[in-house]
């Protein structure tokens, strides 16, 4: 298939992963392989350290104080946790996506072009407003707002917001995106509208979402993690773990018997 | 859950379980009584004192002034040398002309008592600066000495015996003949916000104490706004959570209970013993302030701070910004209204602060407005301090209307925290 082809190189590889909050360890030894071009999903139940995990992902975990994550991740064979990576430039490349859209309180051409400010990715004005543009396109909502880019961001509707928000992400031209539930705030219209957007965005990135929707997870990823406890118990592809899943655990959670 | 479910069937009409539901509404209102009495004895007192200081203030908002005609004789004032003339005799001139039958010297000098004593180096000031006035005669409204001033706003009763009163029954009448001739005039006190301090109290004023605290004030907010921001900053963003940095919030909460006396003493000694610093300054004034208002802003900073939601600081740092810039474009100006609010709030304490001033002897006799932060001068609340301990009549109302001009500028610094609050509040 055509999806088999374009999830062909690792983007990112993670060997016996450990993080730890205190005394607590919330992620247990997990070794994953993120491709390329493709859609990754991790699910699990609340607390199994899914979205901890993904916050290793671009360094996000450095801001906790009390964080510590042992093992090694590799993007493009270079460790992320290298004495010599600013995190400040991963999360350019690695970009972010949170859970409650959260567009800065400035005009949305200032919320997308941000990010290329900050890092000189934009030499003038024009070709600022030419990426602030095609970021608004890649998010689908260039259409919606390109005749009020001056007014603030935060005057647009929840699932207007989490697009921008994913324009914003894109402006900085990353690698990777990472989606901590992207539409757990957003209703029903919105939440297919950027399922939508991560299928194109794939051609582009590679994208890893965070999801407590089984369907979603379904619709939207050709690979996918189980989380429980810290452990990630079953990650292959997500046909095969949606239908024939190896781990009891993982066929109990899909279907609903827990979680 | 299935444990604590009841049994029975609950009977709503039971008598038990009415009388509750009322003994809870009559408490319900029991509880909004009392707060609102309470809000009642609050307003109440705020009306009393507002009411009282109008009313003693009211007097001091108009002054009492006496139109005389002043011949500027050649006699009296040498051309050539114009401020060196003798104005106290034109000035007596002036009231005997009116007054002819005054010929005792005792009485003379009463009758001169009517006008102010500065009402001569007023008429000095106008010839020298226009020598063209000297053999001319010119009508001029000036001030009646204090005791006159009293008399003709009713503050002196004329039913008291001579023996108690300041005026006696002569001056009253020569003052009720320059009444009757329409020559007593009760205009606003401009004055009292033009003129600096005397010792006379109709010609006392705030000129002085207005900018010595604007001066203070200046010098309080350019050192704690700064300060108390960048420290805020970084107890709250960069400073690791160790037993250090709790120790220095817990002194910083400290300190903005410390009274306000205990700072004063700290920059007589310090600014003034140890650095020799110019005393009665408004230098040392706002330095000294600024001490007292740092913790305050420094808390307020911190709360508006950490009132910003995470969600925008993971935005930020989530397209790769760095803690500066994060803090810069993203904290600070959300933080901004809280900070505002919090520091002009400080402010306006420092504004009614006298402790700390009256150590470092802001509280001097200083009949000049001072021209820079280092010449002496007094501040509002010093000021009132000053001339609620003058013994003279006229400084009783004055007294009054200098604490109404202190709270309106409090009023008009809280209205503006109110307003920069509106205006910088952003939704997320």
């Amino acid at each position: 298939m055509d999806m088999q082809k374009l999830s062909a190189a690792t983007k990112i590889q993670a060997r016996n992963v450990d993080v730890f909050y205190g005394e607590n360890q919330a992620i247990i030894d997990v070794s994953i392989d993120i491709l390329d071009h493709a859609v990754t999903a991790f699910i699990g139940p609340s607390g199994c350290g899914k979205s901890t995990f993904l916050r290793c992902l671009n360094r996000m975990n450095d801001t906790i104080a009390i964080c510590r994550v042992t093992g090694s991740i590799t993007l493009d064979g270079d460790d992320i946790y290298g004495r010599e990576v600013d995190p400040v430039q991963l999360r350019a490349r690695v970009g972010m996506v949170f859970q409650k859209p959260n567009p800065f309180p400035k005009s949305i051409y200032d919320n997308v072009a941000y990010g290329p400010r900050i890092h000189g990715l934009a030499a003038t004005k024009a070709d600022l407003d030419q990426i602030v543009e095609g970021s608004l396109r890649r998010a689908a909502l260039w259409n919606e707002v390109k005749d009020r880019l001056a007014e603030p961001g935060t005057g647009l509707s929840g699932g207007q917001q989490q697009r921008l928000c994913i324009a914003r992400a894109v402006a900085t031209a990353p690698e990777v995106l990472l989606m901590d539930e992207p539409c757990s705030a957003l209703d029903p219209i919105a939440t297919a509208q950027v399922e939508e957007l991560i299928d194109e965005l794939r051609e582009s990135f590679s994208v890893v979402i965070v999801t407590h929707s089984m369907q979603q997870a379904a619709r939207v990823s050709q690979k996918t993690a189980f989380f429980h406890l810290g452990l990630m118990l079953e990650y292959g592809d997500t046909a095969k773990i949606f239908t024939n899943p190896d781990h009891e655990k993982t066929q109990a959670y899909i279907t609903g018997r827990f979680g | 859950m299935a444990e604590t479910t009841l049994t029975r069937a609950v009977d709503w009409s039971d008598p038990a379980i009415r009388r509750g539901i009322s003994n809870r509404h009559r408490r319900d209102f029991r509880l909004k009584v009392i707060g609102a009495s309470a809000l009642g004895v609050a307003v109440l007192m705020l009306l009393i004192l507002v009411g009282s200081l109008l009313y003693n203030g009211a007097l001091a908002f108009r002054q009492t002034h006496v139109t005389l005609e002043f011949e500027i004789s050649a006699a009296h004032v040498d051309a050539a040398d114009p401020a060196a003339g003798n104005y106290r005799a034109i000035t007596q001139d002036a009231l005997l002309r009116l007054f002819p039958e005054v010929t005792a010297r005792a009485e003379r000098r009463a009758l001169g008592g009517i006008l102010s004593n500065g009402v001569q180096y007023a008429l000095r000031d106008r010839v020298v600066a226009d020598p063209g006035l000297i053999g001319q005669t010119i009508a001029l409204d000036v001030l009646v000495s204090d005791p006159f001033d009293q008399l003709a706003k009713g503050a002196i009763d004329r039913a008291t015996p001579e023996a108690n009163r300041r005026v006696t029954d002569a001056e009253i009448a020569w003052f009720d003949r320059l009444d009757a001739q329409g020559r007593i005039s009760k205009p606003l006190n401009l004055g009292l916000l033009t003129n600096a301090d005397s010792r006379f109290p109709e010609q006392a004023g705030l000129l002085g104490a207005l900018w010595g605290s604007f001066y203070a004030l200046l010098v309080c907010f350019l050192l704690s706004f700064p300060i108390g921001i960048a420290a805020a900053i970084y107890l709250e963003e960069f400073a690791p959570k160790n037993r250090l940095t709790d120790i220095i919030e817990i002194n910083i909460n400290n300190l903005a209970a410390v009274p306000s006396v205990v700072f004063g003493l700290l920059a007589l000694a310090v600014f003034l013993g140890w650095f020799g610093m110019p005393r009665s300054s408004p230098l040392v004034g706002g330095m000294t302030l600024a001490l007292m208002t740092l913790p305050t802003i420094i808390i307020a900073t911190r709360a508006a701070v950490k009132a910003v939601p995470p969600s925008i600081r993971e935005a930020a740092l989530g397209v790769g910004a760095s803690k500066h810039q994060v803090v810069l474009s993203h904290v600070l100006p959300l933080a901004m209204p809280g900070i505002l609010t919090g520091t002009i709030i400080g402010m306006a304490q420092a504004l009614g602060e006298t402790a700390p001033l009256l150590l470092i002897g802001m509280n001097a006799f200083i009949t000049q407005a001072p021209d820079s932060i280092m010449s002496p001068a007094t501040a509002l609340p010093t000021q009132i301090f000053i001339w609620a301990d003058s013994p003279e009549r006229g400084f009783v109302s004055r007294t009054s209307a200098a604490i109404c001009v202190l709270l309106v500028f409090l009023i008009m610094m809280n209205a503006l925290a109110v307003v920069l609050r509106k205006r910088f509040e952003r939704r997320w």
